[in-house]
């Protein structure tokens, strides 16, 4: 046991140290060695993770990240547009004819996503030899 | 070439060592003399974490499965023991800050004091364990450092290691554990005097 030298105080903290050094040894139960083994064999015998599909998920992502941008971008210009309204004036169209043209937009983007899904969960499926 | 041997001769000397290369090379079983070499120590620092007998093993059993795993990630700059403690340390921190036992403040801690003389044997063993236990009160940053201090047999540089600590940092740490330890329990020292002083008269009398 080493002598304690760092007492800046100047205090007497030798029962201190005397009680808090003389803790009786635990002695670990019987069972206490068996069940460490069998948990590390549990362990060695499960198999590897799934490494997460970093390289599966990028497409997706890229997506998600595009929109989020072209929306991002498509805000502001409408906002400049919107702030530069008094000397700007859009051309205008009429609704009705910019309805069924708007639906029609909204429609194919519908499609195009639900596309993307189903061929990112074919190709998904055919790499974990589900199909 | 030269390194190979070299690892040969300290497998040879180190059981641990011996044990880890076995364990590495697919040898589950190799695991089970490394547990049986260090459970002792492990459950003992668990224990002066916790003070609960069941879960310092469930700590310790824990502390063992990351070592399990992390074996590959060993580099061997340090001493295994060195790599084990800092390893157990920071799950007993993580797990008892997960599942916290109910924090007790310092001043709630008794501080049992007269002491009668008929049951000094008794009223020692009180006090120290409530001294003890006191130490799971100190604030989180204090409490570690007494901990591992006391747990290294008061060596500072090894609590340090273990801590991933400057000893500076260590020093200064336990310095204000004890001062927050002594507040807690002015009469300590002069109770201890006043033991020792009992017993002397005692044995006079004899």
């Amino acid at each position: 046991m080493k002598q304690n030298r760092f007492d800046d105080n100047g205090n007497n903290s030798a029962e201190l140290d005397r009680i808090l050094a003389s803790e009786q040894p635990l002695v670990p139960s019987s069972g206490f060695l068996a069940s460490v083994m069998e948990k590390v064999g549990e362990e060695a015998a499960a198999p590897p993770p799934i490494p997460f599909p970093w390289k599966r998920i990028v497409p997706g992502v890229t997506l998600v990240v595009g929109i989020g941008c072209y929306g991002g971008v498509s805000l502001i210009r409408h906002g400049i547009l919107g702030l530069g309204a008094d000397t700007i004036q859009p051309p205008h169209i009429p609704a009705a004819a910019i309805h069924p043209v708007e639906q029609a937009g909204w429609v194919a983007l519908a499609l195009g996503i639900s596309l993307l899904s189903w061929l990112l969960s074919r190709r998904l499926a055919g790499r974990s030899g589900l199909l | 070439m030269i390194a190979v041997a070299n690892h040969e001769i300290e497998s040879r000397v180190d059981p641990d060592l011996a044990d880890i290369t076995r364990v590495l090379s697919g040898d589950v079983q190799a695991f089970e003399g490394i547990v049986r070499r260090w459970q002792g120590p492990l459950v003992n620092m668990a224990w002066r974490y916790c003070r609960d007998r069941s879960r310092a093993e469930e700590l310790a059993q824990e502390a063992f499965l990351r070592a399990w795993r992390g074996l590959p990630q060993w580099r061997r700059e340090s001493s295994f023991s060195t790599w084990l403690f800092a390893l157990a340390a920071n799950v007993f921190r993580t797990e008892l800050k997960r599942f916290p036992d109910v924090d007790l403040p310092l001043d709630k801690a008794a501080e049992p004091y007269g002491p009668a003389a008929q049951f000094h044997a008794l009223d020692e063993s009180s006090r120290n364990e409530a001294v003890r236990r006191a130490v799971l009160a100190l604030p989180h940053r204090y409490r570690e450092p007494v901990i591992l201090f006391y747990f290294h047999e008061m060596d500072l540089a090894a609590a340090a290691r273990t801590m991933g600590l400057p000893e500076g940092t260590m020093k200064a740490r336990l310095s204000r554990a004890r001062v927050l330890l002594r507040s807690r329990f002015p009469h300590l020292e002069t109770q201890h005097a006043e033991m020792e002083h009992a017993a002397l008269e005692k044995g006079k009398e004899a």
